[in-house]
C-alpha cells in the first residue's frame, strides 16, 4: 500500500526548498522536487524507521520550522490525495488509507488547478467539490470532455498511479589530499593538485558536465589557510589543461608555508553541444586556450592578460582588466525559433559601427615626467628620456578634471604637441609638473 | 592605388584606400608593419583588428610597451570583449615569447605583436630564430599574424611588410591651432609574397587618420 507525504508551503520561496528537499531526503530516500511549493516523499516501508505516520508528519514538521519554513504536511494514498490534503487542510492531516475519495469528497474543486475555460464549464453543471466531480459518469464525462474529463475524475477521487520522479542532490565536485609530512615546493604540490584535477574532471565527464571554476585551499604548517582560486577562458573537461592552469595560479600565489592538505573544489556547469555555424570565424579549442592562457600567466603574470573594461568616468586611461573568455557560439536557427541568440555571443559590427581610420593612441604607462621649456606661456620645447626636441606646432591647453566629490579627484591640462622630429604627442601638467601622457601612432 | 602627397584628398576619401590595404594582410602568413613613431603604423594595426573582430572573429595583441589605449580601440570599432591583451610591461623577452605561443594557437583572427613604442625597451632585438619560428606558427594557424615594429624584426620571415611614413599632421582651426585633428601617412608594400604587384614601385596608400 502506497503512502505519500506532501510538505506544500504556502508562500513560496526558492531560499526554503533546498532545505525541504534536504530534510525530506533526510527521511526518505524517495523524493520528488514537486515544484516551487512542494516536495513529496515516499513513506512506504519508514514505520520501523522513524514509527507511525503521525510521528513521521511531527518530525517533518519540526524539522521544516527549525529552517524557519511554514509548511503544511498532507499524508494520503497517493501523490494528488496528499496534495490536496496539505493544501486543503491545517498543519498536517493524514487521510487514512482507503479513504481517498471520501476524505477529498467534500474540498473545493479550485484545488486541482483548473484553466479558466475548464473550471466555468464544470461551474456551469454545478460541479463544486472533488466529491461531485467523482460520483459523474466516466462514460459521459468522457464524451463531453474527452480524456481530460476521466483524468480529471481520477485525482478529483484521489487516485494518481505516477511513481515519483526521483529527486537526487546535486554532487559535491571536491577533492582532498593530506601530506601531513608537508610539501615546502611547488612542483610536487602541483603534482597533487593535478592528480586532484584529474578525478575531478573524469567525474565531470560522467556527469556531462564542464569546469566553469577552480578553487583549492590549502591548510598549512603554521596553522592558516591559503586559498586561491582560477577560471578557464571557456568550460573544460580536460584534466591536462585544468592542471596546467592550476599550476599556474598556484605559481601566481604561492603558499608561505608547508601545506599539510589541499582541497580542490569546481564549480560544474552543463555546456550545451553548439555545432559550429559555416558563417562564423573558428574559436580557439577551449583546452588549447586554457593551456596557451595558463602559460601566458606564466610568462608576464595573470593580472596582466584578459579583456579590458572602460570604466564609466572620465578620469584619463581609466579601464579595468577582466578575464578573458569565449564567448558562446551562436546557435544555428531552429525551426519556429528564428534563430534565438545565445547568452553573450559576440555582435558582428561592420566598420561602419566604428569611426573608421582612427589615429591610434599609445599610452605612456606609467606616464613620465618630462622637462619643457615655455615660451610665451606655451610649449616649446620638451625633453625627456628617449624623445627630445623642439615644440613647432601645439593646441592647449584642455582642462581634464572630475571626481572632485571623491577623496582622489583629478584635474590636469592637457597639450597635444609636434615635435621636429614628426613624433605627435601628448602632454599634460598638473600639480606635480609635465608629464608625458601619450605618443599618437 | 598610385597617390601623391602634394595634394590631399578630402575627407572620407580613404575608405577604400585603407580597405585594400587590410586586404593585403595575408592569413596564415607572417606580415610586418615597420615604421617611426608617429607614422601611422599603430593605426593600421588598430584597423587591422578592429576589422577581424567586426568580422565576428577573435584577436590577440601581445602589447610590448603596455601602451594600448582601450577607448581608441573602441571608437576605431574593436569590440573589446573579442580582444585578448596581454601586457608585457615593457619586457621584450616576455613579449617574443607571448607572440610564438598565441601564433600556435589556432582560432584567433588575428594575432598582433606591437612593439612600436619603445619607451624603456632598449633597442628593439628580436631572437635570431623569431621570425622564422613566427613564420611556421602562422603557417599552421589560418590567421593574421603581424608585427608592428619602428623597424624590420622578423628578417626575410615575413610574407608581407608594410612600411608607413608620416606626411603631415592635421590640426583643426587656423591660424590658431584649437586642437589635433589627424594624422595623414602613406604605407608602402615593400614585400608581398602573395601578390607581388603590391608592391609595385611607386604604388602607396594615403590614409588620413582621425583623432
Amino acid at each position: 500500500m502506497t503512502r505519500i507525504a506532501c510538505l506544500f508551503v504556502p508562500v513560496a520561496d526558492e531560499r526554503i526548498k533546498p532545505a525541504l528537499l534536504e530534510i525530506a531526503l533526510r527521511h526518505s530516500p524517495s523524493v520528488e522536487d514537486g515544484g516551487p511549493d512542494i516536495v513529496y516523499l515516499d513513506l512506504g516501508g519508514l514505520e520501523r524507521l522513524w514509527g507511525g505516520e503521525e510521528e513521521i508528519a511531527r518530525r517533518l514538521h519540526r524539522a521544516a520550522c527549525e529552517c524557519g519554513a511554514a509548511v503544511r504536511i498532507g499524508i494520503a494514498g497517493s501523490r494528488a490525495g496528499a496534495r490536496f490534503a496539505a493544501r486543503a487542510g491545517g498543519d498536517i492531516t493524514i487521510v487514512p488509507p482507503e479513504l481517498d475519495a471520501r476524505w477529498l469528497g467534500p474540498a473545493p474543486l479550485a484545488l486541482l488547478g483548473l484553466g479558466p475555460e475548464m473550471s466555468a464549464r464544470l461551474g456551469r453543471w454545478g460541479i463544486r467539490t472533488l466529491g461531485e466531480l467523482a460520483d459523474l459518469p466516466v462514460s459521459g464525462l468522457a464524451e463531453r470532455l474527452g480524456d481530460e474529463g476521466p483524468r480529471l475524475q481520477r485525482l478529483a477521487r484521489g487516485e494518481d498511479a505516477t511513481p515519483l520522479r526521483l529527486w537526487t542532490p546535486p554532487p559535491v565536485f571536491e577533492e582532498s589530499a593530506d601530506c601531513s609530512w608537508g610539501v615546502e615546493t611547488l612542483e610536487p604540490l602541483g603534482d597533487l593538485l593535478a592528480g586532484l584535477a584529474e578525478m575531478l574532471c573524469a567525474r565531470l565527464r560522467r556527469h556531462e558536465l564542464s569546469a566553469d571554476a577552480f578553487e583549492w585551499s590549502c591548510r598549512l604548517a603554521n596553522r592558516t589557510v591559503h586559498e586561491g582560486a582560477c577560471a578557464p577562458a571557456a568550460p573544460l573537461t580536460d584534466s591536462a589543461a585544468a592542471a596546467a592552469l592550476l599550476r599556474a595560479s598556484l605559481a601566481a600565489r604561492p603558499p608561505r608555508a608547508a601545506v599539510e592538505a589541499i582541497t580542490l573544489r569546481v564549480r560544474p556547469v552543463r555546456v550545451r553541444n553548439v555545432q559550429p555555424r559555416f558563417d562564423e570565424p573558428p574559436r580557439p579549442s577551449p583546452r588549447l586556450l586554457t593551456a596557451t592562457l595558463a602559460r601566458l600567466s606564466a610568462l608576464v603574470g595573470a593580472r596582466d592578460i584578459g579583456s579590458p573594461v572602460i570604466l564609466d568616468t572620465h578620469r584619463p586611461d581609466a579601464h579595468q582588466m577582466t578575464p578573458f573568455l569565449l564567448p558562446s557560439p551562436r546557435p544555428s536557427p531552429q525551426r519556429g525559433e528564428g534563430g534565438r541568440e545565445n547568452r553573450n555571443p559576440l555582435p558582428r559590427r561592420g566598420r561602419g559601427q566604428g569611426e573608421g581610420a582612427v589615429l591610434a593612441v599609445h599610452r605612456v604607462r606609467p606616464s613620465r615626467s618630462v622637462a619643457v621649456v615655455l615660451h610665451a606661456g606655451a610649449p616649446a620645447h620638451l625633453r625627456a628620456a628617449g624623445l627630445a626636441g623642439r615644440i613647432i606646432a601645439g593646441a592647449g591647453p584642455w582642462r581634464v578634471s572630475g571626481e572632485w566629490w571623491t577623496e582622489a579627484p583629478f584635474v590636469q591640462d592637457e597639450w597635444d604637441v609636434e615635435l621636429d622630429d614628426g613624433t605627435l604627442c601628448r602632454l599634460a601638467r598638473d600639480g606635480r609638473g609635465w608629464r608625458l601622457e601619450a605618443v599618437y601612432d | 592605388m598610385v597617390t601623391s602627397t602634394e595634394s590631399l584628398p578630402p575627407p572620407g576619401w580613404d575608405r577604400e584606400g585603407l580597405d585594400s590595404l587590410l586586404d593585403a594582410f595575408p592569413e596564415g602568413g607572417l606580415s610586418e608593419i615597420v615604421g617611426p613613431r608617429s607614422s601611422g603604423g599603430g593605426s593600421l594595426l588598430l584597423a587591422l583588428l578592429a576589422r577581424a573582430a567586426s568580422r565576428g572573429g577573435l584577436v590577440a595583441l601581445v602589447d610590448g610597451a603596455d601602451s594600448f589605449d582601450p577607448e581608441t580601440a573602441e571608437r576605431a570599432g574593436l569590440d573589446l570583449r573579442a580582444l585578448l591583451w596581454v601586457r608585457c610591461g615593457g619586457r621584450l623577452p616576455p613579449a617574443w615569447s607571448a607572440a610564438d605561443l598565441l601564433a600556435r594557437c589556432p582560432g584567433f583572427a588575428a594575432v598582433a605583436l606591437d612593439v612600436g613604442t619603445t619607451w624603456g625597451m632598449g633597442s628593439i632585438a628580436a631572437p635570431p630564430s623569431f621570425g622564422v619560428r613566427l613564420q611556421r606558427a602562422a603557417a599552421g594557424n589560418p590567421a593574421v599574424i603581424v608585427v608592428r615594429a619602428p623597424r624590420h624584426v622578423t628578417g626575410s620571415a615575413a610574407a608581407l611588410v608594410v612600411s608607413v611614413r608620416r606626411v603631415r599632421a592635421r590640426w583643426v582651426g587656423a591660424p590658431l591651432r584649437i586642437r589635433l585633428g589627424g594624422l595623414v601617412s602613406e604605407a608602402r608594400v615593400l614585400r608581398s609574397r602573395f601578390d607581388p604587384r603590391l608592391a609595385a614601385p611607386g604604388r602607396a596608400w594615403l590614409i588620413e587618420w582621425r583623432t
